[in-house]
């Protein structure tokens, strides 16, 4: 599970161009730090998929594949979108007590494309989240820089 | 209506013992919740006990929904499974149930016992989710033998203890179990200053199903040094595959 929520805060954004070449994308960085509340809408085997919302910096609708096949590291992928654009990204955490209610996980996550205005998005991060066993909910928190 | 699809292949010997291995999937709805039924028989040549069983290494779908099942929310301590029985541990960490056969020889007398099987999640090993599984006989000889079985990616890795049986006898082999996983449960949680019961998600199977069924098998290893391994299959519903269900998210 995982968790995914998308991430960031508008921290400064270095931009540059490629000196001589046509002028068609300039790069920004984007630090990012959101939290994310999924529920559940389906499963299918041991994957388990959510939506919910981010709210933080990039506060939008977010769709969740969340994979735990007993090892303790899980898996999600991960699509939040906004008016106009969408970030997709993966991320691996390590859950912890897995025999407990609500185990918690942590890891790293890659931002890996999108739409609209994130059309070039890539990055990366850190996620922390839970994963709720009886309803099977999430709630992710990123952190993260998107360059876009 | 429940529909249980049951399977069970023959066994190949690979030493004094044979095995075959059972599977049930109450109902086989994909994508749906389903109780996981195992069983295995063990065979030893001309009517003999088998040697005592050590291990079980058993195989099935790694997309099987064990791991996100609700199942075993709490934990049961081995010191307390052991001293007292399932009925002490907490009601949140019961997993499922069963029987087993077991046998041994006192003298030139044989003996079979029967064992009710209860199965709790126990503490945690190495991240990994583990299941303790309590057989508890008591008559002819009053035993309780703990195994405990790790879950791993479309693996279970199972533990046998060897139990005398009579100073005078020798071990306790068991030769036939029975266990489900799921099934009837109620759990407890506290929600609003009160106490709420409910039925927690069973083991969730896969939206689609592999050509020639969920595929499950068996290694069994015996306290000779021989081992033996069984195979099946649970047939798909309507004894077809399915088409895996198309994903709605372009991030997929």
């Amino acid at each position: 599970m995982l968790a995914l929520a998308a991430c960031c805060a508008n921290m400064g954004a270095p931009a540059w161009a490629s000196p001589g070449a046509p002028a068609a994308h300039v790069a920004r960085v984007l630090a990012v730090r959101d939290d994310g509340r999924l529920h559940y809408i389906h499963s299918s085997g041991n994957e388990i998929i959510d939506e919910g919302h981010a709210t933080g910096t990039l506060p939008g609708s977010v769709r969740a594949y969340f994979t735990y096949d007993g090892e303790p590291t899980v898996s999600a992928s991960f699509q939040i979108s906004g008016p106009g654009w969408s970030i997709s990204g993966h991320g691996t955490g390590r859950l912890s007590n897995p025999n407990s209610t609500s185990p918690s996980f942590r890891g790293s996550l890659t931002l890996s494309g999108g739409s609209g205005r994130y059309a070039h998005a890539h990055g990366s991060g850190e996620m922390f989240g839970v994963y709720y066993r009886r309803s099977y909910a999430l709630t992710v928190q990123t952190i993260g820089s998107l360059h876009y | 209506m429940a529909l249980a699809v049951w399977a069970c292949a023959p066994a190949t010997a690979y030493g004094g013992q044979s095995a075959s291995l059972h599977v049930g999937l109450t109902p086989e709805r994909l994508g749906g919740e389903t109780t996981l039924s195992l069983g295995f028989q063990v065979n030893a040549s001309a009517g003999a006990i088998p040697s005592p069983l050590t291990a079980i290494d058993l195989h099935m779908p790694r997309n099987l929904g064990i791991a996100t099942s609700g199942l075993g929310v709490a934990t049961c301590q081995v010191a307390t499974l052991e001293a007292h029985g399932a009925s002490a541990c907490p009601a949140n960490s019961r997993m499922g149930s069963g029987s087993a056969l077991v046998r041994f020889q006192v003298g030139p007398e044989l003996f079979t016992e029967t064992a009710r099987i209860a199965v709790v999640a126990g503490p945690e090993q190495d991240g990994h989710v583990r299941m303790l599984v309590s057989a508890t006989g008591e008559s002819p000889v009053a035993a309780r033998i703990l195994i405990s079985t790790v879950l791993l990616a479309g693996q279970l890795q199972i533990s046998v203890p060897l139990v005398e049986s009579l100073p005078e006898g020798g071990d306790i082999a068991v030769v036939a179990v029975q266990a489900s996983l799921g099934g009837n449960l109620v759990y407890h949680e506290r929600s609003h200053g009160r106490t709420i019961s409910y039925r927690p998600h069973g083991i969730t199977l896969p939206a689609s199903c592999p050509r020639g069924g969920f595929g499950f098998s068996a290694t069994f290893s015996f306290l000779d040094g021989t081992q033996a391994q069984a195979r099946t299959a649970v047939a798909c519903p309507g004894g077809a595959s399915r088409a895996p269900v198309a994903r709605l998210s372009p991030s997929r």
